[in-house]
């Protein structure tokens, strides 16, 4: 009784915690207090007030509107992965546990050099041959996400496929295409659905360090991991510059593997 | 045996599939080196000259296996900024990288095992929820941002170390290591939280087993059977997660070097991006994959050895 009860605490902590983040988001892609690029030379680094709730960066600009444009890129970027993963996850596993034999083994082989190809690494060698940028960063985190995600599609389809109801399926004429959509693909959902979140965060996590790398979304557009790169250097004056987007990325991955939790139990 | 020959050619498979598609990657980018040793206003004729001269009319997949032979025998080719060959270039580097990494990883296991097994002991207990609730934050945060905020505590408010005061191990180890420890934490710590989390459940799903009630009913007190019978099966899956975390903590000091001014591997491999100085990227690339994947294949077998019923 008592372990149910903390985890239901935990869901709703989740729940405000993303919440909150989706509406931030939802509020930085409709408008800003400031424009993010406006420079104001007399509020260079300024602490934070009521007029820039999080202070003011090295050039001036606010740190909040900042914060939300840089929340909402990344999001952008991490739903985009994840969701090229997740489709082409999809489909490579389904198949491939599905009907099994040669396509598998293939299959699965090339999955695996994938798998062992660090995705930083992978982003890398993007970046050096189509330049930096938000829509390399997208291709390069999409095709590492894509093994991990094939993977496990690919253990429920192996785990339903003999079952009698694809069985019966199968005998009463129904198309190979229909059974692996309409009656697998249901059953897998709940593996798959906490996958995608903490594939989510490990995409959030991603993009911040690539842009922190200063390889991912480019000045002046903000993002959270480049804000991190530049507030470095005012550390000592102005430690708030560091701490709101780092707080942010902390509470958007928090808030939703607080809810992959439930899913994983 | 049979299980290591396995794996181990499954490794020379994938090393081979890796160096083949970084060195196919690479060879699709406009510009050659021709290009890059005599500029963009060089004549056609001389460039073709110095490309038949350098080999590169040659077919692709022999100018690969000449590649890759080099590579294997310790020769990365030359760094088109530079002039330098890119093996003296990381020679000196590497090191930095891999001790931090091993370093990371013995924190890593050093502090996450007596918290995991403590807290799965007292698990529902006030401490046990303190501490989880601290871990699931502490997992939450990206090392880079851990690395900052080590900085700003250590560095500028506690004054342990100088931040940037990075020494080389070549001119003074223990001041090296004394420096090296702050951003070996930043990596392990997000780490740590993962294993204490793993474990903790491990233990605690382990000890509903039937056979730990016999161990019980044999007399054994709690203290005995948690660590002769649980903690080795509930060791399996966190082993299986420090082999992942070895290989991560060494593709993570790329990032962490930058927070510290480190300049290690990452750094060349990003000012070499920068530059456009493929043959230095090129080749740091393929050398971290080469070392994850022969890392991933140690793994494999010591993790045959602690249980020999994996023998797949």
């Amino acid at each position: 009784m008592k372990r149910k009860k903390i985890y239901s605490s935990n869901v709703i902590i989740g729940l405000v915690i993303t919440g909150a983040m989706l509406l931030m988001i939802l509020i930085g892609f409709i408008h800003t207090p400031y424009d993010i690029t406006k420079m104001d030379s007399a509020a260079k680094l300024a602490a934070p007030s009521l007029k820039h709730l999080m202070g003011c960066d090295n050039f001036g600009r606010d740190i909040f509107s900042r914060v939300l444009k840089g929340m909402g890129n990344t999001f952008v970027i991490a739903a985009a992965t994840v969701t090229i993963g997740t489709v082409c996850g999809v489909v490579i596993g389904a198949f491939t546990g599905y009907f099994g034999g040669l396509l598998d083994e293939v299959l699965m082989r090339v999955n695996d050099v994938v798998f062992a190809f660090p995705s930083i690494l992978l982003a890398l060698v993007f970046v050096s041959i189509f330049g930096t940028g938000k829509y390399n960063v997208i291709g390069a985190l999409g095709i590492a996400f894509i093994p991990s995600f094939a993977r496990i599609v690919r253990g429920e389809f192996i785990k339903y496929r003999e079952m009698d109801y694809v069985k019966s399926a199968r005998l009463s004429g129904v198309g190979q295409l229909r059974i692996i959509f309409v009656h697998i693909l249901p059953n897998a959902m709940p593996v798959l659905m906490s996958s995608i979140m903490i594939g989510f965060n490990n995409a959030v996590l991603a993009e911040a360090g690539m842009s922190y790398l200063g390889i991912g979304v480019q000045p002046p557009n903000a993002s959270l991991g480049s804000m991190l790169s530049e507030s470095q250097t005012y550390l000592f004056s102005a430690p708030w510059y560091a701490l709101f987007p780092g707080l942010m990325i902390i509470l958007m991955v928090l808030g939703l593997s607080l809810l992959a939790d439930r899913g994983g139990k | 045996m049979k299980y290591i020959g396995k794996k181990l050619a499954a490794m020379i498979i994938t090393l081979l599939c890796i160096s083949f598609l970084v060195y196919l990657a690479f060879d699709l980018i406009p510009g050659d080196a021709a290009l890059a040793a005599l500029g963009t206003d060089a004549t056609p004729e001389s460039l073709a000259a110095l490309r038949e001269q350098l080999g590169l009319n040659r077919p692709f997949l022999e100018r690969y296996l000449e590649w890759l032979a080099h590579f294997v025998g310790g020769d990365f080719g030359t760094s088109y900024k530079y002039h330098l060959p890119v093996a003296d270039m990381i020679v000196s580097k590497l090191p930095i990288t891999v001790i931090m990494a091993v370093i990371s990883f013995f924190i890593m296991v050093v502090i996450s095992l007596p918290i995991g097994i403590y807290t799965a002991k007292h698990s529902g207990k006030r401490i046990d929820r303190i501490v989880m609730a601290l871990n699931q934050i502490v997992m939450s945060v990206p090392h880079f941002f851990m690395g900052i905020l080590i900085t700003y505590f250590f560095g500028l408010v506690l004054r342990w170390f100088t931040p940037g005061g990075f020494v080389s191990y070549e001119t003074d180890f223990w001041k090296f290591l004394a420096y090296i420890i702050f951003p070996c934490f930043a990596i392990a710590l997000p780490k740590i939280a993962m294993s204490v989390k793993l474990l903790r459940s491990s233990c605690i799903e382990e000890s509903k087993k039937d056979y730990v009630r016999t161990a019980y009913s044999k007399g054994n007190n709690t203290n005995k059977v948690l660590y002769r019978h649980v903690l080795r099966n509930a060791m399996i899956p966190v082993i299986t997660l420090w082999g992942m975390t070895l290989a991560d903590m060494l593709v993570g000091s790329i990032v962490i070097e930058q927070v510290f001014n480190i300049p290690g591997i990452g750094r060349i491999l990003l000012t070499s991006i920068s530059y456009r100085d493929y043959p230095v990227v090129e080749a740091i690339i393929t050398l971290i994959a080469f070392v994850v994947i022969v890392t991933n294949f140690v793994v494999d077998v010591v993790y045959q050895l602690i249980d020999p019923r994996i023998n797949v």
